[in-house]
């Protein structure tokens, strides 16, 4: 088996993922780093992000507005000291991203535009047209070649990592080129694998999005933290799940339903309003929104496509062809391209799609999981500023900020780490490579791996929703328990060593089956709804509503071999903001006042 | 030992695969066209040069069948190198900004042909009076 | 829901290393609804048919630019590319050419990407600016001299389209020119001289001989090929400079 030996070994090439190897490379340039990637880095998830990346900017705006903001957006389950960095650090790492060369948007006479977006009290989204997360990632991608110390091992896919002596040492991976197995010994490990949002059928996601890092620290110890805490985004092109960015509703757009009605008025985001109004109305936080399509279609009040199904309409049309090829050229032409439709000139049909995983593998302020040397960023990660709910462009930023800060720390932690035993690792190596190969070879199997992502994704999509019950979460964890089983029996069709996707998507299955009951079981203990995890059920309904009495925790899910998850509970740390009630459009604004006026 | 065996497929009769190869290969060609009627003007050149004798035969020579189908063939590919040509200014040249804003290919493409046709006017118009 | 479903006749490329001498085409017959894309027509294959087919996706929205496939000899994204617009034909799928085939439409990107590193695509400051100094500002002018080219999504549709990058597999190539360009113009950065010498190179500009496929099949309108042609002229510019002052001409 080939071995590599690196100071810091990170697995993913997205944004978070480079951030973090530029910032090991420039904290030390004779450290040895090693990024490896099951895909080529400018085709990881990051590209598709749309909207843009959060950090205050304008004078009237203030830190403080953007952590209340963040706090309140995620229910109060956020760690309020990291979010407290995080807004520090965002407008900082946003003009780190302009000085490597980020295309952003500007004003007139030349400074970095920002624009309006959901559940912002003040515009603060950077933004760099329709297409930011694109901009980010080929940004960092390209700067990171300036670095010789990364080494990136592109199309390598991990399928383990080395654990030994309470650290992680490294990690095992596929060369997909070749089909081999080759070991990278390091002393730190930093994982920025992304999302597991295709854990459900339709998704913004792409087809990558397999919360592979969540799995491999999730069974080795690690615990996945808030994962039931799924984000629907509310304007995704039906059938395809594909994204239409939040920035549609931020530039001005409405969402009416089969009566033309603006009904987001209806749901606590009112009054109308004739122009976007920050945290009013369709700049509502994500999870409103997507609930009240979800009201919306129970009421019958959606409309009911022949070939989409339940849908909404975004309305573009009053704000001109020009405006909108100028601030919204993708989503144009992906209403062009994918549904023949003219957004200057028609509405779109949209309806609320999964995009965004808030919960993640626990780590704390520094990035750091319990397993030493370990570390995990982005999306994959719960490092406590999303909470319950994502607010919209918190994300691209998320990954500059702790991109940062975990090459930094992982660069600190390899000075006084010590090296590990070598032959040990491969000897654990070796074990791994017969275990993920056997796999592949075994025969007699009669189950097809499609069949069985297709069944988890509609259950998840069933009992893992917008909203749930016990009796959908019951089944839910019942039909992923089932399909653990049957994946024992799959079989693989392709026994080949070179480019072997048929077994790697095995390999994708069999860590999204871990991440989903993850999710499962952590949704059906929590027994309240919060943010983006509604119920509807309870004695009395109790479940329906907020429980700061019992359920202001983290869930933690446990990994148990060849069982369901464990789910334990950890404590949110509070500082500045006091868990209240959770408000937008005019009672937010009076509730904003209110707070202003007692000087919390 | 890699499994890998990278396949390279040939290239041979590639701009026969694709319409749009063909048609690069035809104004490609047009270049041959040029250049065999800047000979023919050369020859006739030379044979002014020679004497009134050999300048009349020259033009004599010109007006048989065979050098009128010639001309006709030269004509077309010419019209059509010059079309083509014109048609690669977007691609060919920097952006023009006028107003600070980037000019389209339209206009490109239209103004080169102005040109070119008011030049040839004008050319055949003094030539035309030279010989009155 | 209609049970009698379109079939499409989708043909593949095939070609698995372990076991085939050359690439040869297979037929499938795939049932698809007018919303698909070639690519879930690839997927359905995988899926139902044969689990070794194999190529690369992800996005499914045109900006990854993993998924680019010759589509009936076309170089075309599969994910934006729809059965509908083939049916009742036969349609044919192929890895993209001038590229060497590792399996079925899978094939060996590693001289792109080290094509894309060799240019230098990162800016290197005209002036030094602090983080506390804020952004480098950029006027709407300045911004639209080289936004163009910051489009490209790395598909290789261009790469696939070019005879001169088929014919001469050194030469640098549409994208990776494109994205030099892109930078040369980008107000921020000062390194268009250190850049020149490989736009003038052997690899560099002038194997391009004005195909303009490139462009034409530009899923992201970048027009690489004009970045291409542009720099015909600086190259030649800064040539002849060079006579008239040692450090060159260029910029």
């Amino acid at each position: 088996m080939e071995i590599f030996k690196a100071d810091v070994v990170i697995v993913g090439g997205g944004g978070a993922g480079l951030r973090a190897a530029i910032a090991v490379a420039e904290s030390d340039p004779k450290l040895k780093i090693a990024l490896v990637s099951k895909v080529y880095p400018m085709r990881s998830h990051t590209v598709a992000a749309e909207g843009g990346a959060a950090g205050v900017k304008k004078p009237t705006d203030s830190l403080d507005y953007h952590f209340h903001d963040t706090v309140g957006g995620g229910d109060w389950l956020c760690e309020q000291d990291v979010v407290e960095y995080f807004v520090k650090q965002a407008p900082v790492e946003l003009t780190q991203l302009e000085h490597w060369g980020c295309p952003w948007s500007r004003t007139e006479d030349g400074h970095v535009n920002v624009r309006a977006f959901g559940g912002m009290k003040i515009e603060r989204t950077w933004f760099a047209a329709d297409k930011s997360g694109f901009h980010i990632l080929h940004t960092l991608f390209q700067t990171s070649i300036k670095y010789p110390s990364i080494k990136r091992f592109d199309e390598h896919f991990c399928v383990d990592l080395l654990e030994e002596d309470g650290r992680c040492q490294g990690i095992v991976a596929i060369e997909m080129g070749t089909g081999e197995f080759m070991m990278i010994e390091a002393k730190s490990v930093i994982i920025a694998t992304g999302g597991a949002g295709r854990v459900f059928r339709e998704s913004t996601l792409g087809g990558i999005v397999t919360g592979d890092g969540m799995a491999l620290a999730f069974r080795h110890g690690v615990a996945l933290r808030d994962m039931e805490f799924v984000q629907y985004h509310p304007t995704c092109m039906p059938v395809t799940g594909l994204l239409f960015t939040e920035a549609c509703r931020g530039e001005g757009g409405y969402l009416v339903n089969k009566d033309g009605y603006r009904y987001l008025q209806d749901y606590g985001l009112g009054p109308l309003q004739d122009k976007p109004k920050n945290k009013y109305m369709e700049l509502g936080p994500r999870d409103r929104l997507s609930q009240a399509f979800w009201y919306e279609q129970q009421k019958g009040r959606t409309i009911e496509h022949p070939t989409l199904g339940s849908v909404v309409h975004l309305d573009l049309r009053h704000l001109g062809e020009a405006y909108l090829r100028e601030r919204l050229p993708l989503i144009y032409e992906m209403a062009e391209t994918f549904m023949g439709i003219d957004p200057a000139k028609e509405m779109i049909p949209v309806r609320a799609g999964v995009h965004y995983t808030m919960g993640g593998i626990k780590v704390d302020g520094k990035c750091a999981a319990s397993l030493g040397g370990l570390y995990a960023i982005g999306e994959c990660s719960s490092v406590g500023i999303h909470g319950a709910n994502r607010l919209g462009s918190n994300s691209l930023t998320e990954i500059v900020v702790f991109g940062k800060l975990a090459g930094d720390e992982a660069a600190k932690y390899v000075k006084s780490a010590a090296p590990g035993n070598s032959s040990s690792l491969l000897k654990q190596a070796q074990a791994i490579e017969q275990r993920v190969m056997a796999l592949k070879t075994k025969t007699g199997g009669t189950e097809r791996i499609s069949v069985i992502r297709k069944e988890m994704a509609q259950s998840m999509e069933d009992g893992c929703g917008i909203f749930r019950t016990e009796d959908t979460m019951q089944a839910t964890c019942d039909k992923l328990a089932e399909l653990r089983e049957r994946f024992k029996n799959i079989s693989i069709d392709d026994k080949s060593s070179v480019w072997n996707t048929d077994w790697l998507m095995a390999v994708e299955l069999d860590y999204q089956l871990d991440v989903a009951q993850a999710m499962a079981h952590s949704a059906i203990n929590r027994k309240e709804s919060r943010g983006a995890h509604q119920r509807l059920d309870g004695p009395n309904e109790a479940y329906k509503q907020r429980d700061d009495v019992n359920f202001l925790k983290h869930s933690e899910a446990y990994y148990v071999p060849g069982s369901a998850p464990r789910i334990a509970y950890g404590d949110v740390k509070i500082t500045k903001s006091q868990p209240a009630a959770r408000v937008y459009g005019a009672a937010g604004e009076k509730a904003d006042q209110e707070r202003k006026a007692s000087n919390v | 030992m890699s499994k890998r065996r990278p396949y390279v497929r040939s290239m041979d009769g590639w701009w026969k695969k694709n319409p749009f190869y063909v048609e690069y290969m035809v104004h490609e060609g047009t270049a041959l066209f040029v250049a065999a009627y800047a000979f023919t003007l050369l020859v006739g050149l030379v044979r002014l040069g020679q004497g009134e004798a050999a300048w009349t035969a020259w033009l004599e020579a010109l007006k048989s069948p065979f050098s009128l189908v010639f001309h006709a063939v030269f004509l077309v590919a010419i019209v059509y190198h010059a079309f083509t040509w014109f048609k690669l200014f977007p691609l060919t040249m920097p952006p023009i900004i006028v107003n600070g804003k980037k000019v389209g290919p339209g206009v490109v493409v239209g103004s080169g042909w102005t040109a070119a046709v008011v030049a040839a006017l004008a050319l055949l118009g003094l030539v035309w009076r030279i010989a009155a | 829901m209609s049970d009698t479903k379109k079939i499409i006749e989708i043909e593949v490329l095939r070609y698995n290393p372990e076991s085939d001498k050359e690439p040869h085409l297979e037929v499938y017959k795939v049932p698809f609804t007018d919303d698909m894309s070639v690519l879930q027509g690839a997927q359905y294959i995988k899926d139902n048919f044969d689990g070794s087919l194999t190529f690369r996706w992800s996005c499914r929205m045109a900006i990854c630019g993993s998924c680019g496939m010759m589509i009936n000899g076309i170089p075309k994204l599969s994910c934006e590319t729809f059965l509908r617009d083939y049916y009742p034909n036969r349609i044919r799928i192929e890895a993209m050419a001038h590229f060497p085939i590792e399996k079925d439409l899978v094939v060996d990107l590693s001289g792109f990407i080290e094509k894309l590193e060799s240019i230098q695509p990162y800016i290197i400051p005209k002036e030094p600016r602090t983080l506390e100094q804020g952004e480098y500002l950029q006027t709407p002018e300045e911004f639209n001299k080289y936004i163009q080219f910051t489009s490209c999504i790395n598909c290789t549709l261009c790469y696939a389209a070019c005879p001169q990058v088929g014919l001469n597999p050194d030469f640098i190539g549409p994208a990776a020119i494109a994205l030099l360009h892109r930078y040369n113009m980008d107000s921020r950065d000062g390194a268009s001289e250190q850049r020149m010498e490989l736009v003038a190179s052997e690899e560099g500009v002038y194997n391009c001989s004005a195909v303009g496929y490139c462009s034409e099949v530009c899923p992201k309108h970048v027009d690489p090929g004009n970045a291409v042609n542009v720099n015909k002229i600086n190259a030649a510019k800064d040539y002849f400079l060079r006579f008239l002052s040692p450090k060159g001409g260029s910029k």
